[in-house]
């Protein structure tokens, strides 16, 4: 089975790159000819993500892997980790600093978007070291 | 010709001089050099017209069709585009203008501008009254916008307003009108729009979202302004505008937004600008937004690659004459007959607007996946400057190409330059 596998950078507090990353992975997915409502949700997880550790980490990597039946969207970033998986996952609640708040980031929509957006999702995360995102996405049967 | 991507966009062997630079500005990369001519691949073209805008030479331009085809019907109609009245200088009225415009052979001059105010009517009376139509609701308007999505927002084509443009619009109520006026059958009115557009030249030809177009053809602005020239200044004028305020903004960005008398509406223009904001809308990014006008060309339509006068000056003017027309004002009964006509299907797009998924590598996931990794490995090897010289507009592409099979003679010749070793070995 052929797979592909790609990996990118992130950096922190990069507001002009950010999106790039989400971006690229959007543009591989259309031109491997995966269906759009599927780039979509990968699109807006990756987003989510990305700015996640551009907004709240030290810097880390996406990397996103495509298999014939499955996207899967890694994120690890190095960074404060988060203290309370189960209470970042509530809609609205944010430890977004005002700064980046006026940037109109930091809704505490983050984790809850990503996971709507996937069929797996799993965040693990250690205090002090840094957080583990996974998304996957499977393709529809006949793809 | 293979109507199935007929474009009104084409080339001119002769002038065109490999020169690169259109390879750069296609926003669909449908641009490569071939034998040293830039040839449009005819699937991905979405007939923006940047390409005509931007050649040095005047290599590429629109087929239109030309004024012997007023032969072809018993009664002519003219329906210009309402970027016409911002082309001459401020010192010309715009009966003048309309009247200079029948001059050149027409039976009657119909302006467009019953087209913008009925689609504000419908919009703004039903479509954002009603909640279950998707947000935001994305312009029909420019059809270079519309195959932009086709191609690359597939997932945003349910919010585009199902109504027709307002030249469709015009040309279908002054038909109509015109046969029982004059007994003519519809087959023997000629409806020819004067356009600023090349995009609106290949929708005449190949709708979207319709089945058939009411226009019969299509002159460019280009071509008519000179006989105009001609007959300015020269004898009896004909009082005939109808256009309101709203109508003469309407071809301006921001123009069809603004009437609707919403906060929440974004206007755009210049097609990069257009991908860019479309691609946050995609993403959900752009919360609360009600209306969404995307306009391939900076200015609006009075920056069409078909127009004479600067985008800038032209909006200028129409603003200036904007000043001497009332506002419109349509009655509770007319908006309702509208809405009507709407949900009649007299007006509306009733044909769906299909994704076409021309990026992908392969229709096989396999196979694409595979490809990618092909290109993967071949960039490592390439130089990275997307200078053109190989024919494609990036490094990226002439490795899509090649691995598509769609090149099998270019090669890199920037690779073998030491100038450009790029660090590599």
């Amino acid at each position: 089975m052929e797979d592909i596998k790609y990996v990118f950078e992130v950096e922190k507090d990069d507001f002009v790159r950010a999106g790039e990353t989400s971006s690229k992975i959007k543009k591989t997915l259309r031109e491997l000819g995966i269906d759009s409502s599927i780039i979509r949700k990968i699109s807006i997880a990756t987003y989510e993500a990305e700015m996640n550790i551009v907004i709240h980490s030290l810097g880390g990597e996406i990397v996103l892997e495509i298999t014939p039946g499955t996207i899967k969207i890694t994120a690890s970033d190095r960074g404060p980790g988060i203290a309370d998986v189960e209470l970042a996952m509530k809609e609205g609640y944010s430890t977004a600093s005002d700064r980046v708040r006026e940037m109109g980031f930091g809704a505490g929509m983050g984790l809850p978007n990503m996971k709507k957006c996937s069929d797996r999702f799993c965040v693990t995360s250690s205090e002090g070291k840094g957080t583990y995102i996974v998304i996957e996405v499977d393709l529809k049967a006949g793809e | 010709m293979n109507e199935k991507y007929f474009h009104s966009v084409v080339l001119n062997e002769d002038r065109c001089v490999g020169c690169t630079s259109c390879l750069k500005v296609c926003p669909t990369e449908a641009i490569r050099l071939k034998e040293g001519k830039a040839r449009i691949i005819g699937e991905k073209c979405i007939d923006c017209g940047e390409c005509i805008r931007i050649c040095p030479n005047h290599a590429k331009s629109a087929v239109t069709d030309n004024i012997g085809i007023l032969k072809k019907y018993k009664y002519t109609i003219a329906i210009p585009s309402l970027v016409l009245y911002g082309q001459f200088r401020s010192n010309v009225g715009i009966n003048e203008m309309l009247t200079a415009v029948k001059k050149v052979g027409f039976d009657e001059v119909y302006e467009a501008s019953i087209g913008t105010e009925i689609i504000t009517n419908v919009v703004k009376n039903h479509m954002l009254k009603d909640n279950k139509i998707k947000r935001p609701i994305i312009n029909s308007t420019c059809p270079a916008t519309l195959r932009l999505i086709q191609i690359r927002f597939p997932e945003l084509l349910p919010n585009i307003a199902d109504i027709e443009t307002p030249i469709e619009i015009a040309a279908r109520l002054a038909k109509v009108e015109t046969a029982k006026k004059t007994g003519f059958s519809m087959d023997e009115i000629g409806v020819v729009f004067i356009s600023p557009c090349t995009a609106r030249m290949t929708s005449s030809r190949n709708p979207l979202g319709i089945e058939k177009s009411y226009i019969d053809g299509v002159l460019s602005m280009k071509d008519v302004y000179g006989m105009m020239l001609r007959n300015l200044n020269n004898g009896k004028v004909d009082v005939m505008t109808r256009s309101t305020k709203e109508s003469l903004l309407w071809p301006i960005t921001g123009g069809q937004g603004e009437p609707l008398g919403i906060e929440n509406y974004l206007a755009v223009d210049g097609i990069n600008e257009v991908i860019k904001v479309l691609e946050e809308i995609e993403m959900d990014k752009l919360d609360g937004l009600e209306f969404f006008e995307g306009m391939a060309c900076v200015g609006g339509c009075v920056g069409g690659p078909l127009t004479i006068e600067n985008p800038f000056i032209a909006r200028s003017r129409m603003k200036a004459l904007s000043k001497g027309l009332p506002n419109s004002a349509a009655g509770e009964e007319e908006i309702k007959v509208q809405i009507e006509m709407y949900k009649e299907g007299f007006i509306r797009l009733t044909e769906p607007i299909e994704p076409r998924a021309v990026m992908r590598l392969d229709d096989d996931i396999s196979k694409s996946i595979k490809k990618m990794e092909m290109i993967k490995e071949m960039l490592k090897d390439l130089p990275g400057i997307d200078c053109g010289v190989c024919g494609a507009p990036t490094c990226k592409a002439f490795a899509e190409d090649i691995v598509k099979g769609n090149n099998r003679d270019e090669v890199c010749m920037v690779k073998s330059m030491k100038s450009f070793n790029n660090g590599k070995a």
